[in-house]
């Protein structure tokens, strides 16, 4: 049983449940006192110990009872698969009959199942008008109890490494490989030569066997399908996740979309993890003379204890600034998803989108949800030639007051500008006036200078000028931004 | 008061009898009774008017059984406190809470020397130093002669013991009941981690401090979920969520707490807060606020819910004027199906 655990436990670290060891320990004692009998109490205590925030503890719940359910996979094949499932299991007729000749003779196969003798010697004797199948599969499908069956099946499962299945096309191999290790071989010749069999009664069998087999076949393929969710959808999901991680954004399939806004709020959430602890430094040198005779009174006002001033790093002010025209729109829309998911440490964020007119946006993104805010701001703001000296001048006629020494300013932009006046100046009063400029630019370093692009004005009246172009990217220059904060 | 004198009474008994109970100690007799099964836990709470579910009263179990301490979360005025009270009231022992916020900090939390104390301790010992020195020559003699003497400045007389070594110090165990962790910083949760996996406090003047090995104290951290706690803690603790209580449940919570409310009164108002908390609010009613209205009808004399009572009461179980003016339109509709349903 221990060993069921560990194999949950890694379950549950491939469904992003995070386990520790330790935690796996404390699982094997806390047993010891509720035991395996009572379900519900070894579930309650299992969710207890591994899973430590509510999202965990759905994703464990799920984990669960895909794991531990054995009585759902007897019941549901008796109803018959679903037509696409029976293409399947053509293909697989195909293969075993292509097989079945080169079967070993004999009777008893290589099955382990808990088909023991005197379990079939017990059927015998109640079983009169058909003969008793002989070989260890058959009887364990006739006369076994559906437990019987499950636990053959998982063992079978467990002695052929399904838990090693990582994608989807392996499934037939793997239902396979159980259906052998449990014994088909010997099952399948006991059919073909009971069906030859003159007697009646023989043919009988034969013909209850390979329903038998037919609904076991069904049976197989479901456990390997659970196994498959259990143990390797989440694997392929994570090397996905890697990959869209460093794909450039800009060439994202819509499709992708969904999981790419997963995996910004995965990434939100890590930061928030990081930085939500507010950091102090200490100046030192700079003595809190208020601090140090309050501190100090207990000790008859004599100043041994020496308090000194801190600061508290405070949580930026971001306003941020981006580019929706058509090439760059990719971009915005996943910066402003990951500020926005980062309300937790950066609740003041203000957001303004343009092509060629400023406007704010912040609203309409607490508002409504992130495609329907990204929606509505491509409508609102995305026609039009860019024109970053416009928008400059917007800037600074509408929200230059309300900047100051603790606000960060991000330019998200390619800063082509359609070779009209760049304005830079307004961005240098920004950079005066302003903890940081950062922008974000999302062509290589190389094309920052080509063309109508102009870089090579804005950049100087930059603190930061980053290369931006995709997740990975994007997580470094948040966190940046939170760390550097003070 | 009967337990708290039979224990004392049986304490000083040398404890060498077999391993009757899973402690070890005949001490922990009606500790052990009430914590032996699940169920025990569960009547034993209900006792208390606290109505547990499943999952809290097998949390209650393991942590007895596994020494651990218990991380609950969940909204607020679901009973995270409630149940570390409850649980100290069904054990007959104390309960010890430490409510925690910014700036929590050992002095407040651990211990505190008292340098009142200590600062006359000086002035005694510089008018007896003659005495003690009596004899010595030379400077070498005389320090010699002074650690004999033994240190007492840094001892436990001067110790101003605070919650959690409060809780370390109790012979006959207790319930520790750490408030609202996570409006304490993170230095505090760090600080909070040797006594969560050892039971032991370290003093650096003194040594360690450790709990009673048969009768550690019994913890409960809540937590509102302000913030995420660290791994560190988490892994150390079980993991209890207290949700909002279905129905049932919260038909039977107010049931125990306001026992004068009427059975129709009761379903009414459980189906009309479950109807509300189905809303877009900006803070649902909790159990609490359940309880609040309850008591608050049955001040009024209420025999039945009615729009008119429900507008004017609605206050009691919303804590935003937002909430309020958006539920006010819907207080018909909820009234009649609260009425309605059967």
């Amino acid at each position: 049983m221990e060993k069921t655990i560990v194999d949950f436990v890694k379950v549950l670290r491939t469904a992003e449940v995070k386990v520790s060891p330790a935690e796996t320990l404390d699982v094997m004692a806390a047993i010891e006192f509720v035991g395996y009998e009572d379900r519900a109490l070894f579930k309650n205590t299992l969710s207890m110990l591994l899973a430590k925030n509510p999202e965990e503890k759905e994703t464990f719940e799920t984990c669960f009872e895909k794991f531990f359910t054995f009585d759902d996979v007897m019941q549901a094949p008796v109803a018959g698969g679903s037509p696409d499932e029976a293409e399947d299991s053509d293909a697989f007729e195909d293969e075993n009959s292509g097989n079945n000749p080169q079967g070993q003779p004999g009777g008893k196969g290589s099955g382990q199942g808990s088909g023991n003798p005197s379990e079939a010697e017990d059927a015998e004797s109640g079983n009169e008008d058909t003969p008793p199948p002989t070989s260890a599969l058959g009887q364990l499908l006739l006369q076994g109890t559906r437990s019987d069956l499950m636990v053959a099946m998982a063992e079978a499962g467990r002695a052929v490494e399904v838990n090693q299945i990582v994608v989807f096309t392996q499934k037939g191999l793997y239902t396979r490989k159980i259906m052998d290790q449990m014994g088909l071989k010997a099952l399948q010749e006991e059919i073909t030569e009971r069906q030859e069999a003159a007697d009646r009664g023989e043919q009988r069998l034969a013909g209850k066997l390979k329903r038998a087999r037919d609904q076991l076949r069904d049976q197989v393929r479901d456990y390997v399908e659970k196994q498959f969710f259990l143990h390797a959808d989440e694997h392929g999901k994570q090397l996905r996740e890697e990959l869209l991680k460093k794909v450039k954004l800009s060439n994202l399939e819509k499709r992708n979309h969904k999981d790419v806004q997963e995996i910004v709020f995965k990434m939100a959430k890590k930061l928030v993890s990081i930085h939500s602890k507010r950091r102090k430094t200490h100046k030192r040198g700079q003595l809190d003379i208020r601090k140090t005779l309050r501190h100090n009174m207990q000790y008859d006002g004599v100043f041994f204890d020496l308090k000194w001033k801190s600061v508290k790093v405070d949580r930026p002010k971001v306003m941020c600034i981006c580019d929706v025209s058509g090439s760059v729109s990719n971009y915005s829309r996943f910066l402003l998803m990951f500020l926005y998911s980062l309300a937790e440490i950066i609740p003041k964020v203000r957001s303004f989108a343009f092509s060629s007119d400023l406007g704010e946006v912040t609203r309409l993104f607490q508002s409504s949800n992130l495609e329907d805010a990204m929606a509505k701001t491509m409508r609102d703001y995305g026609n039009g030639s860019t024109d970053y000296g416009q928008m400059l001048e917007d800037f600074k006629r509408n929200c230059m007051d309300d900047v100051d020494n603790k606000t960060t300013i991000i330019v998200l932009g390619d800063a082509r500008n359609n070779h009209g006046d760049p304005k830079a100046e307004i961005l240098r009063e920004m950079y005066e006036k302003s903890k940081r400029v950062i922008w974000l630019n999302p062509e290589p370093r190389s094309n920052w200078l080509v063309g109508d692009a102009e870089m090579k004005k804005y950049g100087p009246n930059c603190h930061q000028t980053e290369v931006c172009n995709s997740l990975t990217h994007l997580e470094r220059v948040v966190s940046n931004l939170l760390k550097y904060a003070a | 008061m009967p337990d708290a004198l039979l224990a004392r009474a049986v304490q000083p008994l040398p404890v060498a009898l077999p391993n009757l109970f899973k402690r070890g100690s005949p001490l922990t007799l009606d500790r052990d009774e009430h914590l032996a099964t699940i169920e025990a836990i569960h009547s034993g709470l209900a006792g208390l008017n606290y109505i547990s579910n499943e999952q809290i009263a097998t949390a209650v179990f393991l942590a007895y059984h596994l020494d651990k301490p218990v991380l609950i979360e969940g909204p607020p005025g679901v009973g995270k406190t409630e149940l570390a009270k409850s649980v100290a009231d069904m054990l007959g022992i104390s309960c010890i809470r430490l409510q925690c916020y910014e700036g929590l900090d050992e002095s407040k939390a651990i211990y505190e020397w008292k340098y009142g104390k200590q600062l006359l301790y000086t002035q005694v010992l510089k008018e007896t130093l003659g005495e003690i020195l009596d004899g010595a020559k030379g400077l070498t003699e005389s320090v010699a002669k002074l650690h004999e003497f033994g240190d007492v400045f840094f001892s436990e007389e001067f110790l101003e013991p605070r919650p959690l070594m409060k809780a370390l110090k109790e012979e006959a165990g207790c319930v520790l009941l750490i408030d609202e962790v996570d409006k304490s910083d993170h230095e505090f949760e760090s600080l909070l981690l040797e006594m969560l996996s050892d039971y032991q406090l370290s003093i650096p003047e003194i040594g360690t401090i450790k709990a009673n090995p048969d009768r550690k104290p019994l913890v409960f951290l809540t937590s509102n979920n302000t913030r995420e706690i660290s791994d560190a803690l988490k892994r150390r603790c079980l993991h209890l969520y207290i949700p909002f209580p279905d129905a049932d449940l919260e038909s039977q919570i107010v049931q125990a707490r306001v026992p004068e409310v009427p059975a129709e009164l009761r379903r009414q108002l459980v189906t009309f807060i479950q109807a509300l908390r189905e809303m877009d609010l900006k803070k649902v009613p909790a159990i609490s606020e359940t309880i609040d209205w309850a008591k608050a009808l049955i001040l009024l004399h209420t025999e039945s819910l009615d729009a008119d009572l429900v507008k004017q009461t609605l206050n009691v179980i919303l804590k935003f004027q937002e909430d309020i003016e958006s539920v006010t339109g819907e207080v018909q509709m909820l009234t009649n199906k609260a009425l309605k349903g059967s």
